[in-house]
C-alpha cells in the first residue's frame, strides 16, 4: 500500500506540473531558472534524432533543458550509482531487458500507465500501445530490429524472401556474416525448419531444439561471426559476405544515406523494445515523468520514426509515420512495426534470455563457436 | 440406471409441436447451446491457461526447466513434482463416488443411455484432478478433462432450466463442441465429434444448436488464446501417387499402435487393481516411475506438445530415438491412466501417432524413395493413431483439415484413416471409451437402441395387481380368487414370502374338472415360468417374452431368498420398448 500510496503522490504531483505547464506557457523564458533534466541514451545519429524530435520540443513546450550524456548500455553504471546514492541522470533510454533486470534489482522507479497521453482519438495508452511496452518500471517508445540484409547484386534473377533462404546457400550462395551470440541465430534457424514463432521459445528450451537449431547453423559455410554493430554493414559494403544479420537502423542508414546495394529481408525479424526508465534516486522525477508522457505521445513518437526508422511503440503513432523531413524517404516501409515488414516479426523473449542466457551461451559456444575460432570477422 | 420413459401429452415438452411455437423453443435451443458454448469455452480457457502456467512454475515445461538455473533442484523437481500431483489426485478422487475421475466414457454413457444430468461434484472433482495431473507434468492428455468438463456445464445447465432428456443430451453435446472447437481452434471437428461421439447420431434438432455452441467456443479462443494451435504445416509439397498406398499401409498399421496403446492402459488398470498399495497412493507411485524415467527421457512429461512439434520436423529425432521415445511415452501413458491420474488420452495417442508416423517417413526416407514428404507421414501415423482411440475417424480427419487448412495432408490422412479405423474396430473395438464402457456393462457395439433398453431398469414396471395364492390353498378357493381378480394367472407364494411358482387357470380347471378341487394348489401341474430379477433390464424382459406365453413375468429378488416383488405384465413390456423406440426416434430423427 505504501508504494501505492507513493506511486498516486508523484502522479499528482506530475499531473499537478504539468497542469502548471500548460496553465503558464511564459515558463518558456524563464528557461535560465529551471533545473535541466539529464538524459542517459546511445549517442550517434539516434541521439541527433531523439534532439530534434524529442528533447528541443520538449524544452520549447515545458522550459526544462535537456542535458544528453552517452552511454553503451548495460546496468553497471546504474548499479553502482543506486549503491552509491549518486544518480546523476534523471532519465534513461534502455533496452527492455535491462530495464526488467534493473527493476528487478530494486534500480528503477516505478512508472505508472497512468502518466501516459491517451491516442488523439480518445484511445486510452493501454490498448494504443504494443503488447509487452507498458512494464513496471519501464515504457517501451520504439521498437527496432535485428534483420537479415543482402546484397542486391549477389543474386541475380532471384532475391532471398524468406528467412530460410539465409541458410539456403545452394539456392543463394556466398559467405554470411551473423553476430557472436546465440540469440537471433537460434530463432531463425528455428524458423528455417518451418516452426511456427509462437513456438520457437519452447523448442529452444530443449536439447533436441538447441541441437536443431546448431545443426542448421553449423551447415553454413564460409560464415563470419560480427561483434560491432557497424561490422555487417563493412563487411557487406566491402563485398566480404553477401547476407549478413545487423539492427535495421544502421542497414537503413547503409541504404539510404550511403547508397549501398543492399535489401533488407524482413522476415523473421527479430524485434526488441528501446524503453525510458526512471533510476532510482534521480533528482527531478516529476521532469521525467512529463518528459516521458511528453515524449510517448503518438505525435512524438511519429515524428521520431521519420527521423530514424524505429517502429513507434503506439498503434496510433505508426499510423501518422510519414517521409524523412529532409530526404523524403517514405520511413513507413522502413520501421520494423510497420504491417508490411511485421507480417512474421518475432518477439525477442527477454525473460527468456534474462533467466537462461549464461546456459545458453555455453551450449552455444561449445557447438558453434570453439572450432571456429579463427574464422572470426577481421 | 436408465430414466424411465417420459409419458408422452399433448403439449409434451419433450417433443415439440411443429409450427411458429416449435421454432421458438427450437430458437430457444439454439440459445442455449450458444450460452453453454460460452461458458464450456471460458472454462477451457481458463483450465488450458492454469496447465500452462502450472507447466511453467512446477519445471515441467521445457521453457520453465530452461529459465531454472540450478540442475540438481531441476532433477529433483523432476522426480518429486509428479510424484506429490499423484498424492493430491489420489485424495480428489477418494470424493468421487466411484473413486476415479469422470471421462469422456461417463458423457457417453451418460447420453447413450438418456440418463443425462451428469453429476456436478464429480464434474468438478474430475475438472480438479485433471489440472493438477496435467500440471504436475503427468503423461495425459488434456481434452478429456475439457470434454468432460463441457458436458458437465451443458448437463448442469439442461438441469438448472428444468429441461428433458433429449434436451438435456443435446445440451451436453454442445458443452463438448465448444470445448474441442476452443481447444483445437477448429469448430467443425468441435461439432463433428459431438455428433460421432458423443450423440451417435446426425438429427438436425441437435445440429443447430452444437453449431452454435462450436462457433461462440471458436470466436473466444481465438479473441482470446492467441497460441495454441497444435501444427501449422508451411509445406505445400505434394506426395507421389505410389505414396498414397504408403500411408494406407501406415494406417493399418497404426490401427496396431493403437490397439497396443489402449490394451496397454486397460492392462495397467487391472494389474494396478492387484498392486497391494492404497488406491489413492496408486497415482503417486506412477508419478514417481514417471519422474524417473523424465530424467533420461524429458520427452514423456506432460502432454508432450514440444516432441509432437519435433515428430513433425524431419531429422529431429533418429531412428531409434523415435522408437525408444514411442515406447516410453506409450508405456508411461498407459502407467499415468492406469495407475490413476486423471486426464485424457488424445494428446498422448497425438504425440504417439505422430512419432509413429515419423518412424515410418524416417524409414522409408532413408530408403531414398520419399521426397519432402515427411509431414505427411507423421500427420498419418497420427491420425492412424488416434482416429482408433477415441473411435471418431471424421473428426480427426477435420481436426487435420482446420489446423493445417492444407486439403493434401487431409486427403492423406483419409488414405489412412481408411484402414486404421475398421481395422482397429474389428480387433479391438470402437474406441477405448467402448471397450472401456463395455467392460463397466455397457455394450454399445449393437447401437444405442440396444444399449438403452438394455440399461432400462424394470422397476417402474412393477405390478402389485396380481393374484398370489398361498401353496397350501386349495384348488378350489384358488379359482375363485383369479374369477374374483379377474386373471387368468396366479402365483404362490409360501409364507415367508417366498415366490414358488405359477400356475394358470386352466391348469386348475382341469383338476376342478377331476374334482381334485379339495387338494393344495402346490400339486397342481406347473408349467416352468422363467423369472426376472429386481434389476432385469427391460431389453432381458423383451427376450423372455419370446419363451412364455402368459399375461405377466413374475419379478423375483433371489438375493434376497427369492422374495416374490410382484410382476411385470407382457403389455406394458412391449409399451415401454415401444415408447424407449418412440423417444429415440424423435431425438434422433426430429428437426426440431
Amino acid at each position: 500500500m505504501a508504494r501505492v500510496d507513493h506511486i498516486m503522490r508523484r502522479a499528482c504531483a506530475g499531473a499537478l506540473l504539468g497542469l502548471t505547464i500548460m496553465l503558464a506557457p511564459s515558463t518558456h523564458g524563464d528557461e535560465a531558472t529551471a533545473e535541466p533534466l539529464t538524459v542517459l541514451s546511445w549517442g550517434g545519429a539516434y541521439e541527433r534524432a531523439q534532439q530534434r524530435a524529442l528533447f528541443d520540443p520538449f524544452t520549447e513546450a515545458t522550459g526544462i533543458p535537456v542535458e544528453v550524456q552517452q552511454y553503451d548500455g548495460g546496468i553497471v553504471e546504474l548499479r553502482q550509482a543506486v549503491a552509491e546514492g549518486d544518480v546523476t541522470w534523471d532519465l534513461i533510454d534502455m533496452t527492455r531487458s535491462q530495464a526488467k533486470a534493473a527493476c528487478a534489482e530494486n534500480l528503477l522507479e516505478p512508472l505508472s500507465p497512468e502518466l501516459l497521453a491517451p491516442a488523439p482519438d480518445g484511445t486510452p495508452a493501454a490498448r494504443d500501445f504494443v503488447d509487452g511496452a507498458l512494464n513496471r518500471c519501464s515504457i517501451t517508445h520504439s521498437v527496432f530490429a535485428t534483420v537479415v540484409a543482402y546484397r542486391r547484386d549477389a543474386f541475380p534473377g532471384r532475391r532471398p524472401t524468406e528467412i530460410a533462404d539465409l541458410f539456403d546457400q545452394e539456392r543463394f550462395p556466398g559467405p554470411r556474416a551473423l553476430q557472436r551470440t546465440p540469440a537471433v541465430n537460434l530463432e531463425w534457424a528455428l524458423l528455417s525448419y518451418g516452426v511456427p514463432r509462437e513456438e520457437i521459445y519452447r523448442l529452444l528450451s530443449t536439447r533436441r531444439g538447441l541441437s536443431l537449431a546448431f545443426k542448421r547453423i553449423d551447415s553454413l559455410e564460409n560464415l563470419h561471426w560480427w561483434e560491432a554493430g557497424d561490422a555487417p554493414v563493412r563487411l557487406l559494403a566491402e563485398g566480404e559476405v553477401v547476407m549478413a544479420s545487423g539492427y535495421n537502423g544502421r542497414f537503413f542508414d547503409a541504404m539510404i544515406n550511403r547508397d549501398l546495394p543492399i535489401e533488407i529481408l524482413w522476415d523473421g525479424q527479430v524485434q526488441e523494445h528501446e524503453t525510458w526508465a526512471l533510476p532510482r534516486g534521480a533528482a527531478h522525477p516529476d521532469a521525467a515523468r512529463e518528459f516521458i508522457r511528453f515524449a510517448t505521445s503518438s505525435e512524438r513518437q511519429a515524428a521520431l520514426a521519420r527521423l530514424i526508422p524505429y517502429g513507434p511503440s503506439r498503434r496510433s503513432a505508426t499510423l501518422q509515420v510519414t517521409t524523412h523531413p529532409d530526404s523524403g524517404v517514405d520511413m513507413r516501409l522502413h520501421i520494423p512495426t510497420h504491417p508490411l515488414n511485421a507480417e512474421r516479426a518475432i518477439t525477442k523473449d527477454d525473460d527468456w534470455y534474462a533467466r537462461s542466457h549464461t546456459r545458453i551461451n555455453d551450449y552455444f559456444r561449445d557447438a558453434l563457436l570453439d572450432e571456429r575460432e579463427n574464422s572470426d570477422s577481421p | 440406471m436408465a430414466g424411465e420413459p417420459e409419458t408422452t401429452r399433448a403439449n409434451d415438452p419433450e417433443h415439440p409441436t411443429q409450427g411458429a411455437r416449435g421454432m421458438v423453443r427450437f430458437l430457444g435451443l439454439v440459445v442455449l447451446g450458444a450460452l453453454i458454448g460460452g461458458l464450456a469455452a471460458l472454462s477451457a480457457v481458463g483450465f488450458v491457461s492454469a496447465v500452462l502456467w502450472l507447466n511453467d512454475v512446477l519445471l515441467i515445461s521445457p521453457r520453465g526447466r530452461m529459465m531454472f538455473a540450478h540442475p540438481e533442484a531441476l532433477a529433483i523437481a523432476t522426480v518429486l513434482v509428479p510424484t506429490l500431483g499423484g498424492l493430491v489426485v489420489g485424495q480428489l478422487h477418494r470424493a468421487i463416488r466411484e473413486r476415479r475421475p469422470h471421462t469422456p466414457a461417463d458423457v457417453i454413457a451418460a447420453v447413450q443411455t438418456r440418463r443425462g444430468r451428469l453429476p456436478a461434484r464429480a464434474g468438478v472433482l474430475s475438472a480438479l484432478s485433471g489440472l493438477v495431473s496435467l500440471g504436475a507434468g503427468a503423461s495425459v492428455g488434456q481434452y478429456g478433462p475439457l470434454v468432460h468438463l463441457g458436458a458437465s456445464l451443458g448437463s448442469i445447465g439442461a438441469k438448472l432450466l428444468r429441461l428433458g432428456r433429449s434436451d438435456d443430451n443435446v445440451a451436453i453435446a454442445c458443452g463438448v463442441a465448444a470445448a474441442i472447437a476452443t481447444a483445437f481452434h477448429a469448430p467443425l471437428a468441435g461439432i463433428v465429434f459431438a455428433h460421432e461421439v458423443v450423440l451417435r447420431h446426425y438429427a438436425l434438432r441437435a445440429f443447430a444448436p452444437v453449431a452454435a455452441a462450436a462457433i461462440v467456443g471458436h470466436v473466444i479462443a481465438t479473441n482470446v488464446l492467441s497460441s495454441g494451435t497444435l501444427f501449422h504445416v508451411t509445406d505445400t509439397a505434394v506426395p507421389r501417387p505410389w505414396e498414397f498406398a504408403a500411408f494406407i499401409v501406415i494406417g493399418g498399421l497404426g490401427a496396431l499402435v493403437a490397439g497396443a496403446y489402449m490394451h496397454a492402459i486397460l492392462a495397467v488398470g487391472r494389474w494396478a487393481g492387484r498392486l497391494p498399495v492404497v488406491p489413492s497412493l496408486r497415482p503417486a507411485l506412477a508419478g514417481a516411475a514417471l519422474g524417473l524415467v523424465a530424467l533420461w527421457v524429458p520427452d514423456i512429461l506432460g502432454m508432450g506438445q514440444e516432441t509432437l512439434r519435433f515428430a513433425t520436423i524431419e531429422g529431429a529425432f533418429g531412428g531409434l530415438e523415435l522408437i525408444i521415445v514411442m515406447v516410453l511415452k506409450l508405456a508411461a501413458t498407459a502407467l499415468c491412466i492406469g495407475m490413476g491420474f486423471g486426464g485424457g488420452v488424445f494428446s498422448p495417442a497425438l504425440v504417439i501417432g505422430t512419432l509413429f508416423g515419423a518412424l515410418c517417413g524416417t524409414l522409408i526416407g532413408d530408403a531414398g524413395l520419399a521426397g519432402d514428404t515427411f509431414v505427411f507421414y507423421a500427420v498419418c501415423g497420427m491420425v492412424a493413431v488416434t482416429a482408433p482411440v477415441i473411435g471418431a475417424p471424421l473428426t480427426s480427419l477435420l481436426i487435420v483439415f482446420e489446423l493445417t487448412g492444407s486439403y493434401v495432408l487431409t486427403t492423406a490422412a483419409l488414405a489412412s484413416v481408411t484402414l486404421a479405423s475398421p481395422i482397429a474396430a474389428q480387433l479391438f473395438g470402437r474406441s477405448l471409451f467402448d471397450i472401456q464402457l463395455a467392460r463397466r456393462g455397457l455394450d454399445l457395439s449393437a447401437g444405442r437402441g440396444r444399449a438403452l433398453l438394455q440399461n432400462a431398469r424394470l422397476k417402474h414396471l412393477l405390478s402389485q395387481d396380481c393374484v398370489t395364492l398361498n401353496p397350501h390353498d386349495s384348488v378350489d378357493d384358488a379359482v375363485t380368487a383369479l374369477g374374483n381378480g379377474g386373471h387368468g394367472e396366479a402365483y404362490l407364494v409360501d409364507d415367508k414370502g417366498r415366490y414358488r411358482s405359477s400356475v394358470t387357470l386352466a391348469d386348475l380347471e382341469v383338476m376342478r374338472g377331476r374334482n381334485q378341487g379339495q387338494r393344495q394348489v402346490r400339486d397342481c401341474p406347473r408349467t416352468p415360468r422363467p423369472v426376472l430379477g429386481p434389476e432385469a433390464s427391460v431389453w432381458d424382459a423383451m427376450h423372455q417374452l419370446q419363451d412364455v406365453t402368459g399375461e405377466a413375468i413374475a419379478v423375483v429378488d433371489d438375493k434376497a431368498g427369492d422374495a416374490f416383488l410382484g410382476v411385470v405384465y407382457e403389455a406394458s413390456i412391449a409399451r415401454a420398448y415401444l415408447q424407449y423406440s418412440e423417444e429415440l426416434r424423435r431425438e434422433e430423427h426430429g428437426t426440431g
